[in-house]
This record gives structure tokens, sequence and C-alpha cells, in this order.
């Protein structure tokens, strides 16, 4: 039995030994939470979505005038992939009733259950650019949240969203969202998720950032693999139709300005698709990818905004582009995970985030926004952080605490994820803190939709991290999971009703002709062209040396 | 007495009243079967394959487990009970290889890397019937409240538990041991001709009709010697005896159906426990009415099938 | 203790010898040596199972099964990416199929060759016990199934590697499944707030809550009573 060696560096030892001496005097005792004057100081002296200078209006389209990261007005305000002049539209080589454009959790079950509401299951054409279920659906941690215990209700839901958002949310998708998610936790029992529960049968219930009362459900710290991978695997058993690796490149419309279908770009075998489509419903997910003022994300890697990017072109209407929620906790430390996700749910159980001297400076659980804030002035104002060897500031967050709440064995039940992941880099978390650091990790704001998902334009739903207004201006934890699932399953029944009466008219790429006349009147040349469709890694030397042979 | 116990994929789904019987008569007697808290399937016949040695992992690694239990104190013996004929022979014979060819054993611990110990081949494998014996038939009377007298029971030995030479239980073609126990609780053995008769075994799954052929000759030479009713020590045998009658019925008309049951339910009948170790219920035909008839049994079961 | 450096390693991807920084991750590796993913990059945070690998390192017979995403490079790595593992997923009407004993060899009756020779543990990148949960399914035992097999990513390193050709996965997913419909059962309170939804019990209140003006909402917010553990 070898003796546990730190899975830090020696530097780091005199801090580490801080935080465990003050563990049992902070044992019980909580940061008082701020006040909302407090609240919006930080923000706007930490926030990064504060700095001016990392954003720009949008120029071009319905939206114009937002004021958005660089990173995202950058795909925006590009060219299309694709010339209409290249694209024989005349052949059809996919003729649905509905096309679902990514394969995540609000994909997956639209198309479950727009088979429920009469659309045959070849159909039904699910496209998703890398392997079915892969999307920030299955990286979700710590829980999804629901109003049905009996201390709670969907009133206190509503106002726990429209107060976290900063009461920039659309009411109908507040109520849609809250009132509709007892009924999704029912369908995914249905189904077969394994939730955490009581030793009476009831429900495993913790808290969030933000919320007012326990009721986000967990699958110890799966949650978002156990849910996806259920309905996955239900999409399966309905033999719906689809295509891996297989992305859109832009919508089609046709002359009765609708939304008729997609050009879909196969990525191995680098050849196109014309999917034709009464309804189409777009669920591509975030843009972490796009490391929005060069930070490190949670997100998988396709997450690079193709949505947005392809319904503006339609004539779709953005919101809430301006915000971008930084999750707190993103690792900071071995610098290979660094971005990736450590669960809210860490600090719903107990651990508190901790500085240098191993003192409490916050309430552990503020909404994202607030919290991310207190961590960056805790760095980069009092300087009471870490450094890593790479030169990245971080905090703690004081997991061994966890266990003196719960007992032991806590983190072994119920963080099977973290602790696993962690221990692969040296690091057991139920014995020392974790670093950690603000991540770039969730898209506030998108395609705007009403309770319905629809959007302005005809045929065309969105639904999940694509769209705009659901959050406001921050989400809180837990209803990201239950927002997928929510408008998936509403627009897979509104995309299959729309398709029992839409009728395609001639096909045409017209708008992408109009984009092209919208960044030129905006005086914007560019050679930029999206989506990106995955984003690019690869070493200098390569890009520096590509040559296009075969 | 703590020994350990091996039950085997069988007794835990569909043989539940073999387990059943055996554990709680073992109680009665004063043996407490342990069950290991990790074990596999023992690979049944597929493991005695003599030119893979890979699938002699199965019956060795459970037979590491018991000598994971002996380290731990949770038994007294290397000494590992089995009920069903098949993971009986199994065990053993993997066993047999393991303590004969010793470039085998090492290529079987080699393979098993990830267990903390290796297996060192001091297990003992024994089937319950040589458990109850080095008991002495005669204590084991004089524990039995309820004689089974006047019950003529025709015990099956099937194959697995006598052959081969070295590995059976007793003499393969004369095998006693069962009437021993039988005489023991006083009940009436009645031999018969095909009791170490193959019962025609997997092809029950395929090839029903080899299964009632032979199940048909071994019940008929039973009756005609006189039996009330068969008892069995394995789960395949009891099912080509038992619920496959129907198939015998479908072409032998004249056929009259027999019960057919495992010894530890006699066994626990004898030592006068209920219903909830017997488990009769669970026997097809229904043995119930057979041992009423006999006063063995008093009250009448709601859902007994007549 | 992961030791930083400047130095670099000597891996071989597909064959091919590259020189790429000691302190990646194998996939951030192969995107130096200038390799862009379409198969075999997914969540990239251990989530997945999209980056299945294995290698081997010189001088060393093991065959290691790892996620590319969480696992450092090492001096002489061989390696080699299995972004798909081939399997025929058996679909079933999950309100109809029948959760009992024999339920796991109606649909996977190949588990019933089984060696226990413990491969698939072996190969699992997440440290789960995949004999042991294949083993539970062989006898039934839908509850250990469920439990031993739950932080499974489907990355398929078992299925390509079991003898007997078994893949454990599926037999897991499907043993989930009917441990939280058939076993474990619906949640009461879960289903009388439904309920209590469609009789619009929370109607009225809600409605108030959307017509509210930023003002009262403020307040209403800031004031609310926090009941949380």
């Amino acid at each position: 039995m070898t003796e546990y060696k730190s899975g830090y560096p020696d530097y780091m030892q005199e801090s580490l030994q801080k935080v465990a001496d003050s563990r049992s005097s902070r044992f019980g005792k909580e940061f008082t939470p701020m006040t909302a004057e407090q609240r919006q100081q930080i923000l706007e002296k930490f926030h990064p979505d504060w700095k001016p200078q990392m954003k720009r209006i949008l120029r071009i389209g319905p939206s114009k005038g937002m004021n958005i990261p660089h990173e995202v007005a950058d795909i925006i305000e590009a060219h299309p992939m694709i010339k209409p002049e290249e694209i024989d539209l005349s052949k059809i080589d996919y003729d649905v009733d509905l096309l679902i454009i990514g394969g995540g959790g609000a994909g997956l079950s639209a198309g479950i259950l727009a088979n429920e509401n009469g659309v045959a299951a070849d159909q039904i054409l699910l496209i998703q650019k890398l392997r079915l279920g892969d999307a920030n659906s299955k990286m979700a941690q710590g829980g999804i949240q629901a109003a049905d215990t009996i201390n709670d209700n969907p009133a206190i839901h509503y106002l726990d969203v429209i107060g976290g958002g900063h009461y920039a949310n659309k009411p109908d998708l507040v109520e849609a969202l809250v009132k509709d998610a007892p009924n999704v936790i029912k369908w995914h029992e249905s189904l077969g998720v394994m939730f955490d529960k009581n030793p009476d049968g009831t429900m495993q219930e913790i808290a969030g950032g933000g919320t007012s009362r326990n009721r986000m459900h967990s699958c110890k710290d799966y949650t978002g693999l156990e849910l996806t991978r259920v309905v996955l695997d239900e999409f399966i058993n309905k033999e719906i139709g689809y295509k891996e690796f297989t992305a859109a490149v832009d919508l089609i419309m046709d002359d009765k300005e609708q939304v008729s279908g997609a050009v879909l770009y196969d990525l191995e075998n680098e050849e196109y698709h014309i999917a034709r489509a009464k309804s189409t419903i777009l669920s591509t997910g975030g843009f972490g990818r796009l490391h929005i003022q060069g930070y490190a994300t949670t997100n998988h890697y396709g997450a690079t905004g193709d949505g947005i990017v392809m319904a503006y072109r339609t004539g779709a209407v953005l919101r809430d582009l301006d915000s971008t929620q930084y999750h707190p906790t993103g690792a900071a430390y071995p610098e290979q995970i660094v971005g990736q996700l450590a669960t809210e749910k860490l600090r719903g159980r107990g651990a508190q985030p901790v500085n240098k001297q191993g003192e409490l400076f916050v309430y552990h659980l503020e909404p994202r926004d607030v919290e991310s804030s207190s961590y960056i002035r805790e760095c980069y104002e009092r300087d009471n952080c870490l450094t890593t060897p790479t030169g990245m500031k971080a905090i703690w967050l004081d997991t061994p605490m966890i266990e003196k709440v719960n007992g032991p064995g806590t983190i072994e039940k119920e963080f099977a994820a973290m602790l696993r992941n962690f221990n692969r880099w040296g690091i057991d978390i139920r014995k020392e803190p974790m670093l950690v650091f603000p991540t770039l990790h969730y898209q506030n704001g998108g395609v705007e939709i009403n309770a319905n998902t629809e959007t302005n334009v005809p045929g065309l739903f969105c639904a999940g991290e694509v769209c705009g207004g659901v959050h406001g201006k921050n989400r809180l934890m837990g209803n990201s999971q239950l927002d997928i699932y929510v408008f998936g399953r509403r627009a897979g029944k509104a995309a299959a009703t729309h398709a029992k009466k839409a009728s395609s008219g001639k096909l045409t790429l017209n708008h992408l002709k109009r984009y092209d006349r919208w960044l030129e009147e905006a005086g914007i040349i560019t050679d930029r062209k999206s989506p990106i469709i995955l984003p690019e890694y690869r070493g200098k030397r390569t890009l520096e040396h590509r040559l296009k042979i075969m | 007495m703590k020994l350990a116990y091996y039950p085997g994929c069988t007794l835990k789904a569909t043989a539940r009243n073999f387990e059943v019987s055996t554990l709680e008569s073992s109680k009665k007697l004063g043996i407490d079967l342990v069950e290991p808290e990790r074990w596999n399937c023992c690979g049944t016949v597929h493991a005695l394959s003599k030119d893979d040695v890979m699938h002699h992992l199965a019956p060795v690694r459970n037979l590491l487990r018991v000598e994971e239990m002996k380290k731990s104190g949770l038994i007294e013996e290397n000494r590992v009970v089995t009920l069903c004929a098949m993971c009986y022979n199994t065990l053993k014979r993997a066993n047999q290889v393991f303590n004969t060819d010793s470039d085998k054993a090492k290529k079987i611990n080699e393979n098993m890397e990830n267990e903390t110990s290796h297996y060192e081949g001091t297990v003992t494998v024994e089937h319950i019937l040589e458990t109850l014996k080095s008991l002495s038939w005669d204590a084991l009377h004089s524990k039995i409240v309820k004689p089974l007298s006047g019950l003529k029971v025709a015990p099956y030995y099937g194959c697995l538990l006598l052959r081969p030479r070295g590995i059976g239980i007793d003499n393969a073609d004369n095998p006693t041991i069962m009437e021993e126990l039988l005489k023991a609780l006083g009940a009436e053995p009645v031999d018969f001709a095909y009791k170490q008769k193959c019962c025609g075994s997997y092809h029950t799954v395929y090839m029903k009709e080899v299964v009632a052929d032979l199940s048909y000759k071994i019940l008929d030479h039973a009756q005609r010697a006189g039996a009330d009713i068969l008892v069995t020590a394995c789960p395949l045998c009891e099912y080509n005896l038992g619920p496959r009658q129907t198939e015998i019925l479908k072409r032998v008309t004249r056929f009259n159906q027999i019960p057919v049951i495992y010894f530890s339910q006699l066994l626990a009948l004898a030592l006068g426990l209920g219903e909830e170790a017997t488990v009769f219920g669970e026997n097809k035909p229904d043995p119930r009415p057979l041992l009423r008839s006999k006063g063995l049994l008093k009250e009448k079961n709601s859902d007994d099938r007549e | 203790m992961i030791e930083n450096n400047n130095s670099m390693v000597n891996i071989f991807v597909m064959g091919k010898k590259h020189t790429v920084p000691a302190d990646l991750t194998i996939m951030k590796a192969m995107e130096f040596a200038g390799h862009q993913f379409k198969r075999g990059s997914g969540c990239r945070g251990g989530f997945c199972g999209a980056c299945a690998t294995v290698y081997r390192k010189k001088g060393s017979y093991k065959l290691q099964g790892v996620l590319a995403c969480q696992k450092q490079v090492e001096e002489g790595m061989i390696i080699a990416q299995i972004p798909f593992s081939p399997s025929e997923k058996k679909t079933y009407n999950v309100d109809k199929i029948n959760a009992n004993a024999n339920t796991f060899l109606e649909y996977y009756p190949e588990i019933a060759r089984c060696l226990a020779c413990n491969t698939c543990t072996k190969a699992c990148p997440q440290d789960i016990m995949v004999m042991d949960y294949v083993q539970a399914a062989l006898r039934g035992n839908i509850t250990l199934a469920a439990k031993l097999s739950f932080d499974c990513l489907g990355c398929g390193l078992c299925a390509m590697r079991c003898p007997a050709e078994i893949v454990p996965y599926n037999v897991g997913q499907l043993a989930r499944r009917l441990e939280s419909k058939y076993i474990e059962g619906p949640t009461e309170h879960v289903l009388k707030r439904c309920e209590e939804i469609k009789n619009r019990k929370f109607d009225d209140e809600i409605e108030a809550l959307k017509k509210a003006e930023k003002e009262k909402l403020t307040k209403l917010y800031n004031s609310r009573e926090i009941i949380t553990k």
C-alpha cells in the first residue's frame, strides 16, 4: 500500500497546508451572500462580459446593434462556406418530413417526440457532425432542475430562473421551462434513467448556485452522460434515421420564404448532400470552441456556434449574445485538463472556494456570473491566488470538506467522475483540494424562439443551447439539462405538427447571396467563412505547409 | 461449521428450489454455507476442452475466491461445496488440471494478473452429497423429525456427478451415495437400470426429441421398478426429466407423469422444514399431491396444481 | 505529480514517428503533429468515449486501453485509435420488455460465452469491473449489472478485446434502463407534481410572475426565502 504523495508541486505545499489547517474552523461556516448592489458591482468590474474592448457591435442582419464578443461576431460577419452556383439543388438526396441538425439531448429528444407525434421514423433525418450523442449534453455533471418536492413549486423555480437571468428572460420560455420540468423527469424515469435516490425512494435533490430550493436531480456526477445515453438508446430503439460525421453548412430556403432543409457536408467523404425537409430543427449547441477572450472551455469538440450562423443567414432573430457564461470552477491544474468542468455539485455538497491563505472569500453558491467574477477578483485584484507552472492564476476548491460534511465515502459514491478524472493525474480530491479558475462554459443567448420553439422564420425551429431567451443573461446550474429536454421535446412536437401541413416550394440559396450583400453594404471585407464546423488545433508547422493535392 | 459455497448461475436464476432447500437444510444441520462476495460463472463443460487454457480461468478464479475467503477468516477450511453437478464437475476438473500441469497452472495465474494473489491449488472441491456423507449418515438420521416412510424414491445420478473416474463422487457403474442418503431420511430407495444414463443434456435446446426419448426411458424404468418419485442433483437433469415431460406426453400417450425433484427438497422435508424451505411449488410436475397421498404433507397450498 | 518541463518525447502514431512536447495529452499531441480529428475526438473531457485509444510502449508487451484526451504522452508510445466499435445494439420496446433473470440472455445470448478471463476489465479506461457486470447479467442480477456498469462511456475497448466476442456496454445499457424502470420504478412525488401541473395548480401564480414588472420581480427575487441544505 503506497503512501499518497501530493499531486501538487512543492511550491504549492505551504498554501495546501493552510487550507488543511483552516478546514476545521471553516466547517459549517458560510461566507455572507452578496447584496444585489454588490453583485452588480462585481460583475461590472470583473466579469469578462464587461470588458468593452473584447466585444464589438454586430453590423449586419435583423439583430444588428447587439454588442457581442469578437469571436462570435467573427463567425457571424463571415461569408458562407459554399457558393450557391456550386450547389446543385435539383438533385435531392434526402427528402424528409423533419431534418434535425445536431444530435445532443435536444436533437435526440426532438426526434423521439416527432416520431411519437406522427412522423414516421424513416421520415426523420438527424444529422450529427460527430458521433450521435457527442455533445455538451453528455458532459454535464451535476444535475437537472425540476420543482417536484413538497416545499418547492414551479412558481418558485420561475423566480429563481428570471432573477438569475437578470430579468432578461422571455417569460413564455421560462414558464415552459419550469412547468414542463417535472414531466421531463417523469419521462426520463419512464425511459429508465437511474437518478440518485434517497433510501426512502424519494429523489435526492441538492442546491445549485442561485436556486432557492434543493431541486437538482442527479445521477452521481455523470448526470449528462446518463440522461444522454438513455435518450440515445431510445432514439436507436425507434430506428429513427440519422447520419453521423455529417454537418450542415447552410440552411436551404424556398420561394415561400420558408426554411426547407439544409446543405449537408459529409466530413469524411468531403461531399455535399441536399436534404429537403418540411420542418427543420436546429439543435446545434453552443460556442465554447471559439475560445472567447482566449479562455479554455468545458465544451466538446464541435461547439463552434454553427447554428446561430446558419439561422441568422435565413433572417432569424438573435438575442442575448452579449452575455457569455463562464463556469466558476474549471480545472486549472494540471495543464492537461485546464478548462475542464468541475461540477457545481461539488459546492452543492459542501466544497468551499478558498484562497491562497486558506480563507473563505465568497458565498459558495452565488449565481455563476457573480461567483466567477469573485474568483477573478480574488486572483487579479487581491492576488490571493496560486499561480500554476504554466502561469495560470487559480484558487482552491476545498473538496475534502465534502467528506467532512457528509461522511467518508461521499465523494466515491457521488463524484465518481471527478474522483476518477483527477486520480488520473495523481490528485486524490478526497485528500487534497482542486485548483480552479473560471472557464468558458455556456452560450446564454442565441436564436430567439417562442414557447413552441418556432423562430421568426417559418419552417425553422430551434432547441437547446443554440436558443436565446430561456436563461436571460445568466443560466443557473441544472437548467441547461432541463432546457434541452423541455425544448427538444417541444420542438419535436411542433415540427411534427408543422410537417403535416407544410409543403416545400422551389428550393433556393438566394439568402446566401443576400448575406454577402449585407456584408458588402456594411463595408465588411473579409475572407472569413462560417460555420467553421470544427476548431483548428493543428500544429503551426502543418498549417503553414498545407497543400491540397488529392 | 463454516464452508465456502459456490452457487453457480442456474441456482440463482431458475433452480431456486435447489439452493433454498439445501441452504435451509444445511443450516439445520449446523453447516453454514458462505457464498464468496464475488464469483463468476464456472464456464460449465466448455471449460474443460483440453487445448484451451483460457477456458480454465473461469473455474480457477472461483477457487481463488475460496482461498481469499480462508485468508480473510470467513471460512475455516479450504473446502468449497457445490450443489449443481455441472459446477461440481467443472470446478473439480479445472482444479485437477491446475494441480497436475504446472505449465498450465502458471499460465492460468499469469492471465489473472489483476487479482491480488495467485491461486495456490489448495482448495478441495466437493459436492454437498459428499459433505453430508462426511457428517455420517447416522448423525443425519438422528436429526430427522419426519421420516419419509413409505416413499419409494428412485435416485437419478446423471453423468457429471459420476464421471470421469477420479472426479466422480461415487462408482460410475453402480453408485450408492444417494441411496445411502435416502435410507438415512427413512425413505425406500429404488434401484433401476437407468439411474446413471444421460438425460440428453443441452440437446434440450434444439433437439427436444432426443431428450424426450432418453428421459422417457429413464422415467419408465424408474416407474417399472416401483418408484413414486425421482430425485436428482443437477438442474439440467431436473429440467429434462421434470418440465420436459410435456414433450414425452406429445410422443407417448400412455406415459404417466411422475414427479422429479431435488434430493435436498426431500432432505428439507425430512428435517421438518416448511414450504419456504422445501419450495415444492416450483417443481413441474407438482410433487405435492403425491407427497400428500403418502401422508408426508398435510395442508393443501393455495397455488396447488392438481 | 506531473512534472512540468519543456522536454519533447517521441511517439508513434499509426506507425509514424512524431516528436511532441512531453506535457501534452495523446489527443493534443496528435494535433500538434498535424492531425485534425474528425473521428476520434468528442467531448475532450473524459465523458463520451469517442477517443478510445490503444498503445504499447517500446520495451513492454502490454497493450493498454485509454482515452486519448485523458492520457499524457510518454516516450516510446506506439499508438492507434479505435474510433468505432462494430456492434448490433438490439432494439426493443422499453414499455413492453420483460425485466427478469432471462432478459439479458434473450437479447444478448452471447454473454453465456463469457470466459471470466477479465480482459474486458483490463481494457477499460474507466476502471470498471466489466467482467463482473457481464457475469451479473449472466445470472440475471439486473441491479448488480446496472450498478457496476454505471460509469461506462461506451468507448468500445472492452468489446474489441473480448475473446468471446461479447459487447459488454450494450448489456450494461440494457441493465441500467431495466433497473431504473422496473426494479426501482417511478418516483411518487414526481408523478404527483405532474398531476398538479396538469390540473393547473400553479398557473395563476406563474401568470402573475410573467406579467410582473421588473421592479416587482426584483423585489420578490431579493426577498425570497432560501431553503437549501
